[in-house]
């Protein structure tokens, strides 16, 4: 454990030094995504100017609702997204080689490869729209349901990177996993802009179950607005931990099936 | 012009070639009209009319514009134009015996002409799957003013497109730029929620700007709305138009001549 954190900020100072090199690119992240976020906020303002609430949430809700998202999202850019959508190309050319040789878990190694610091800053605006959604609302939060949703946030940045290695790991049995990278991108994008509590039936089950992005920021944002069951959050924790096991051992059995350069 | 019908006979054909791009394309249509069914659905539980609309009308709205924003394709032509001149392969379109803008004209029409086959079979398909009660207007006048307002809109966007390419002549990495110009005009085009929910002082700006005019506005004459500004915005997108190929005509002449063609 001591080793694989000190290895990890190794990889981070060398990848700031190489970010470095490049300063008109270094917030590029945080724009594009900032930018999109703060769209979003403007398209919900304008439809709530119109209604009192959606499917029973208000503004308020759901503006904490996309400022989670985005907090989500900004920790991914920042920590792992730049790393782990690297991986089917690795696959594909053989260059995994080199991470299966070395005496560092090659998933971990490839996970923090790319710490991307120019995307922090999103970590701000989004705590910045989570409190602007709060004002809204008007609730006051107390230090245990602060800590519960911090928590719950963490649970779903977990979820988030177990979804995005599941899908990056199917090239190992396919040389072209686009499709699958393309169902992943129409379901995120999805599941962004539309509250979980909307779903209903077969949706439901397909964005709460078998590609859970419905959860992700649905959750936290009912901690936070006090409208979640006991049950519902232990049915998160379950959801969780069940993929975050297949996670690790879908990757084991996709490395099983690795070809080095031929595949 | 026989160069340039070539020129989009041939990307017609190289569309051939991706036909799982196609599929994706198609099959992807259905993500914005998921978006409005789920979203509008939730809101119409609860409220007959919203902002003028039914939910019919909602979901014909945001099925028409998806269509629309499908076959729109020129966010093609500011990418291939700024990694060319940041590659160094840009030469390749100053040589040939065409001009550059009309090449990418060509090719962008070419790429349109075959996804809008495939686009509108999937729009048909996801309308009769949702089971919408799909509203369209009847009026040949205004479906026929629709159709050149089309047109004009993507040549516009064609040439917006070409001229956003041509900064990489000057700052040379501008990827980062045309996807927040992307997440802009997705919402300025009425992509994202129909104009008219804006509020009317916002909404008299945006009639200024082209970008009302490209997708929002035939959106709404199809549904049968806004038909009073049909003459508009074909006046409007015509003179927007000619601004930029004469805005584009100067920059080219002016950047062409500090591009190296060695590319980093």
């Amino acid at each position: 454990m001591k080793n694989n954190l000190r290895f990890i900020q190794l990889l981070f100072k060398m990848k700031l030094q190489r970010q470095m090199m490049y300063p008109l690119s270094f917030f590029g992240a945080t724009l594009v995504d900032g930018s999109l976020f703060l769209l979003w906020l403007l398209m919900f303002e304008t439809i709530y100017r119109q209604v009192d609430s959606i499917g029973g949430w208000s503004q308020g809700q759901t503006t904490i609702f996309l400022g989670t998202f985005s907090l989500l999202n900004a920790i991914n850019m920042t920590v792992y997204f730049f790393g782990v959508i690297g991986i089917p190309g690795k696959i594909r050319d053989g260059e995994l080689d080199h991470y299966l040789t070395k005496p560092v878990n090659p998933l971990l190694r490839i996970t923090f490869e790319n710490i991307n610091i120019g995307s922090a800053p999103l970590i701000l605006l989004s705590i910045g729209i989570i409190v602007y959604g709060l004002s809204l609302t008007g609730i006051r939060i107390n230090v245990g349901t602060g800590l519960l949703y911090v928590f719950f946030v963490l649970l779903m940045v977990v979820l988030y990177y177990d979804m995005e290695v599941i899908i990056r790991t199917f090239p190992f049995f396919f040389i072209s996993a686009n499709g699958i990278q393309w169902i992943e991108e129409a379901a995120f994008d999805l599941c962004m802009r539309v509250p979980g509590v909307l779903f209903k039936g077969l949706f439901k089950v397909l964005f709460y179950f078998i590609l859970p992005y419905g959860i992700m920021a649905t959750i936290p944002t009912q901690i936070l607005t006090s409208s979640v069951s006991w049950q519902m959050m232990v049915i998160s924790i379950g959801i969780v931990l069940v993929f975050s096991v297949f996670t690790q051992w879908f990757w084991r059995f996709g490395l099983k099936h690795y070809k080095s350069a031929s595949s | 012009m026989k160069k340039y019908l070539e020129i989009a006979k041939i990307l017609f054909k190289a569309q051939m070639a991706y036909r799982f791009d196609v599929a994706m394309t198609v099959l992807f249509t259905v993500t914005k009209i998921l978006f409005a069914y789920i979203l509008w659905g939730a809101i119409f539980a609860q409220n007959e009319v919203v902002g003028g609309f039914t939910f019919p009308m909602m979901l014909s709205y945001y099925i028409i514009s998806s269509f629309l924003s499908q076959i729109e394709m020129s966010d093609g032509v500011s990418r291939e134009v700024s990694e060319r001149i940041r590659g160094g392969t840009f030469s390749k379109y100053m040589v040939i015996p065409v001009s550059v803008n009309g090449y990418f004209i060509a090719q962008t029409f070419g790429t349109v002409a075959y996804y809008f086959i495939f686009v509108a079979i999937g729009t048909i398909l996801w309308v009769l799957l949702f089971g919408v009660g799909f509203v369209i207007t009847s009026g040949i006048l205004t479906i026929l003013s629709t159709i050149v307002i089309i047109i004009l809109g993507l040549l516009f966007m064609i040439q917006l497109n070409f001229f956003l390419g041509m900064l990489a002549f000057k700052f040379q990495d501008i990827e980062f730029f045309l996807m927040i110009k992307s997440n802009i005009v997705s919402f300025v085009t009425g992509g994202l929620v129909p104009l008219m929910l804006l509020p009317q002082s916002i909404v008299s700006v945006m009639k200024i700007f082209p970008f009302y005019y490209v997708t929002y506005l035939p959106s709404m004459l199809l549904i049968g709305k806004n038909e009073h500004e049909a003459v508009t915005g074909i006046i409007m997108l015509s003179v927007w138009l000619f601004v930029f190929v004469l805005l584009n005509k100067i920059t080219y002449g002016k950047m062409r001549v500090i591009y190296d063609g060695v590319g980093i």
